[in-house]
């Protein structure tokens, strides 16, 4: 490959690495926008050939001086993040030396400063594309380098074949990986610190459907939406892996006959917030996802406890504040990227209501009520006037005689009417207000729920996808409480997302699940859990019953230890000889030629200092060597087969030899 | 070699291991990420930590693959002017494998200058030629060859030693001249080569006998007949040229004798350019007037261990 092709090469792939080292900050979604725009513009330059600081040096310098002064003091008065201006300066490094005269030097420094981003996307970024583009970076940085350095320090217009090179590096990047992957299973976690977790506001925004209201009218694109929007750790853990049950996020008790509302009132400020008695409950480590992009805290049906509560932004971890609304939610205090807290629910807690201005209050309909609607309930109902049987009728009712439907084009003046009477058909939202008001007509106080319903299992956690949002009613009896109502019939209730795309975002999920488990959240007890394995099985584990005995002995030997390391030693061996295998192409001479010098050595004769192969059968010659004419032939024969294209056929090198004697005396 | 002189060889390798620049700032990153590791417990440092790592275990195996099965053979010039770059070549050889990003170079920095070879495949040799130049005038010890690399990264510069035992000589620097001497009165007897030898081609000066290893073309076959057995040989005058003997002491002090060597030297080249003879007496050595390339070098030879005793070679 000539100069230029090699040039060529050698700048795409230290750009292609400096983007990889890029995006995997990018996609913290921490950087400033400003400087995602300069390196995007920078990497199109430079792709393109454009070097407009080779010819302006100086200049370049001294604007980068000034930004990093910019940036620094924004960081100095608290205004960014110290990392992020870090990570910010040292993006603009990099597209100040992609754009300046290409050179190895160039190629190192703007690989250096990529390796920086890569320092700063670690720091800031605990997502599973941290570990694609750190892959990707090693590889294009290495090739990149690699080519680099058999370029030498003086770039030379001459024919270099890098296939050779490439083959190398890339074997060398191969067991650079695993060797990276083995100092980061065994470099015991001795760190005297935790790093606080950050999380940027996420690339693709919010999808939620946890809003401040709910309003009638519009269709239900958001049950198509297969987002993952918050994680769940339950304990202990359901077995199943659908959890068919409700996330309560919001109450909402105000209905003006198109919105619902919440009237509750916000208290103070607390770091934990207590509805009921925890004792037996069921505990939830929940994180919220930027996806969520509200600020309101859910938890399984009855949350009785919220408790610690992280907020995570670019900038780190914050212990965040917890605000009860009211009957309505719980909320944190301040706006943050993602949260992480845990909740305790009880399924059979009775939640009791001891105001009855309260209760009054959610008996209350809307001024404008169609009054067909007071008759459908009272036909529905009949004499029934316990809530719980009341309930029960008009949800089967409104099952099975209204169709769900997501497609629900145009505005109407009475969506409630429309539904009831004229469409006959609605999502959740609907089904939600007209049970709640069916109840209410009936005098029973009643509210319309948001939150989600349903939960996959993935790894140890239980996912909750946008599409999972849902709004059901909770009536209130005197004797048991709130009790929960859903009209929705059940297979409109989770989310509807397309087959392709949820599976796509499982496997993606597991992928991350994975990440976060194996990767982000290893520690010094997997550490020592992992070394334990190797040495010795789980206890009882030969035993025949599936059930371990945790007191029986470990009947192995810490030989199969030794066994896993010869294993690896083998299997490293095998992978450092096929690395280093490589075809000789050697001239057919050569090795005559190696046989030569074997049997002049074990003749005792060697070349003196500055003396060649072809002065040394003269010389012999005038010493009158026994074997001076013997190696006379021999060397002549050589030079003739490797320089003059007169092959030298097997039989003729072996009558050559011979007079020389044995190549081992 | 024996089995103590391998296990010696193994415990002290002929190695250097020298940081590039770029090595340095690499070290640098790896050492902070290390401590934002150690400090934060951030795993995804561990993992950068733990491949930035290995890129440096990794590049030291793979350049002592580099280097390890590489011969190399020097090819000296006959000799060079010094403070003038000349060209040292080397023949490098490997057995099996192949070897990337080699310099080639002179251990002790004796000359300035190296040789580049991107690529050497096996038992295929490769020339490369180092433009190199020599600081002095004088017997040039070169005792070792470095052959180094900075494969795979270029974070690291590894360098093994070869011992390969050669003298050459570096003849003084040109470009110091001056006003030539007076040329010798009369002219000198014998041709090219031999004392006795007149080649010119002026006048008859008379009949010799023929002396050994002188031209038979000149014998007067006439006039030998007339001898007993004599071969005798026809004498001509020169005419078209002078001859000059240069002399020149190493009594003198360092700088002195530094100066006085670069000036006849230069005044070597100059008069024999212009078609003269020049000889020269120089520490006690006598070299007769005579022109022609060859000679040219027999008298910077001469200068260039003017004050320097010849080192030996190893055998």
């Amino acid at each position: 490959m000539r100069l230029e092709s090699r040039r060529a090469l050698r700048l795409r792939l230290r750009d292609l690495a400096a983007a990889s080292s890029f995006a995997a900050v990018a996609f913290s979604g921490s950087l400033p926008i400003y400087v995602t725009v300069i390196f995007i513009a920078t990497l199109i330059l430079s792709l393109a050939g454009a070097r407009p600081f080779a010819t302006r040096p100086v200049w370049s310098v001294v604007v980068l001086l000034f930004t990093a002064v910019i940036l620094f003091g924004l960081a100095f008065r608290g205004a960014l993040d110290l990392v992020i201006a870090a990570v910010a300066f040292a993006t603009l490094v990099t597209g100040q030396r992609m754009l300046s005269d290409p050179s190895p030097g160039t190629d190192q420094q703007v690989l250096l400063a990529s390796l920086l981003l890569i320092a700063g996307a670690a720091a800031l970024s605990g997502d599973v594309w941290f570990a694609i583009c750190l892959f990707s970076f090693g590889v294009f940085a290495c090739l990149s380098l690699g080519m680099a350095v058999v370029e030498g320090p003086v770039e030379r217009d001459e024919e270099l074949p890098l296939a050779p090179v490439m083959r190398q590096v890339s074997g060398g990047v191969g067991l650079a990986l695993v060797g990276g992957i083995a100092f980061f299973i065994l470099f015991p976690r001795l760190s005297w610190n935790v790093a606080a977790r950050r999380s940027g506001p996420g690339l693709l925004g919010g999808t939620t459907g946890m809003t401040d209201s709910v309003r009638l009218g519009g269709g239900g694109d958001i049950k198509t939406s297969a987002r993952v929007v918050l994680r769940a750790k339950i304990e202990p853990p359901p077995r199943n892996e659908r959890l068919e049950r409700y996330w309560v996020g919001r109450h909402f008790d105000n209905f003006d006959g198109r919105e619902w509302r919440g009237t509750g009132t916000p208290g103070v400020p607390r770091p934990r917030i207590t509805l009921g008695d925890p004792n037996g409950a069921t505990l939830q480590r929940i994180e919220l996802l930027p996806a969520y992009d509200s600020r309101t805290l859910v938890g399984l049906e009855n949350p009785v406890y919220f408790g610690p509560a992280t907020a995570l932004n670019s900038g780190g971890t914050t212990n965040a504040m917890l605000i009860r609304v009211g009957e309505e939610e719980v909320r944190f205090a301040e706006e943050a990227n993602a949260y992480t807290y845990t909740v305790q629910s009880r399924d059979d807690y009775p939640m009791l209501e001891d105001d009855p201005a309260v209760l009054e209050g959610l008996k209350t309909l809307p001024a404008k009520l169609d009054p067909r609607v007071r008759e459908l309930a009272a036909r529905i109902v009949g004499n029934e006037t316990e809530p719980d049987r009341v309930g029960r009728r008009l949800e089967n009712w409104l099952r099975s005689n209204l169709k769900y439907t997501l497609e629900l084009p145009g505005e109407v003046d009475d969506p409630l009417a429309d539904f009831l009477f004229a469409r006959k058909e609605g999502h959740c939202e609907h089904f939600a207000t007209a049970l709640a008001v069916l109840l209410r007509t009936r005098g029973i106080p009643t509210r319309v729920v948001g939150g989600f319903f349903g939960g996959e299992l993935i790894g140890e956690r239980y996912v909750v996808r946008a599409g999972d949002a849902h709004a059901w009613v909770e009536a209130y009896s005197p004797v048991r409480g709130w009790m929960t109502f859903d009209a929705t019939p059940e297979d409109g209730r989770g989310s509807q997302p397309q087959a392709l795309i949820a599976r796509l975002i499982d496997g993606w999920e597991r992928v991350e699940e994975l990440w976060r488990s194996k990767v982000v959240d290893y520690s010094i007890v997997d550490q020592w859990t992992f070394v334990r394995s190797l040495v010795r099985p789980p206890r009882g584990a030969s035993g025949g019953d599936d059930r371990p005995d945790p007191q029986a002995p470990t009947t192995r030997t810490p030989t199969r230890a030794i066994v896993y390391a010869l294993g690896a030693a083998l299997l490293f061996w095998v992978v450092w000889q096929w690395t280093g295998r490589t075809r000789r192409r050697v001239h057919p001479a050569a090795d005559f030629l190696a046989e030569l010098e074997k049997r002049l050595t074990a003749a005792h004769i060697t070349l003196q200092p500055g003396e060649d192969l072809e002065a040394l059968p003269v010389r012999l010659r005038a010493e009158r060597h026994r074997l001076a004419e013997p190696v006379w032939k021999a060397v002549r024969r050589y030079l003739e087969a490797r320089f003059g294209q007169r092959p030298l056929g097997k039989d003729e090198r072996r009558s050559l030899l011979e007079p020389l004697g044995p190549p081992n005396r | 070699m024996t089995w103590s002189e391998r296990w010696k060889r193994w415990l002290r390798p002929p190695r250097t291991l020298k940081i590039t620049r770029i090595g340095r700032t690499y070290i640098v990153i790896t050492v902070g990420v290390g401590l934002g590791a150690l400090n934060t417990g951030n795993n995804l440092l561990y993992l950068v930590l733990g491949f930035l790592l290995s890129i440096i275990v990794l590049s030291g195996v793979l350049s002592e693959r580099v280097i390890r099965d590489l011969r190399v053979r020097r090819v000296l010039p006959e000799g060079a002017f010094a403070m003038e770059p000349f060209a040292l070549r080397y023949e490098v050889t490997r057995q099996k494998g192949l070897a990337f990003a080699v310099k080639v170079s002179e251990a002790g920095g004796v000359v300035e200058g190296w040789a580049w070879i991107p690529t050497i495949h096996a038992g295929q040799p490769v020339m490369a030629r180092a433009d190199v130049t020599a600081p002095r005038r004088g017997p040039l010890r070169l005792k070792e060859v470095e052959l180094s690399t900075y494969f795979p990264f270029g974070l690291f510069e590894k360098t093994r030693s070869f011992e390969l035992d050669d003298v050459m000589l570096i003849w003084p620097r040109r470009g110091f001249t001056c006003d030539p001497p007076d040329a010798d009165h009369g002219l000198q007897h014998g041709e090219l080569g031999n004392q006795r030898h007149r080649d010119g081609s002026g006048d008859v000066q008379g009949l010799r006998e023929l002396g050994e290893l002188e031209d038979a073309r000149r014998i007067h076959w006439k006039k030998s007949a007339t001898t007993a057995g004599k071969l005798l040989k026809v004498e001509r005058e020169r005419e078209d040229r002078k001859q000059y003997t240069l002399r020149i002491t190493s009594e003198m002090p360092g700088d002195q004798l530094e100066r006085a060597c670069e000036e006849t030297a230069a005044l070597t080249t100059r008069l024999l350019e212009e078609g003269n003879d020049v000889g020269l007496e120089a520490g006690g050595r006598k070299i007769r007037a005579a022109s022609g390339p060859g000679h040219e070098r027999r008298i910077l030879s001469a200068l260039a261990v003017l004050g320097y005793a010849m080192p030996e070679r190893k055998p």
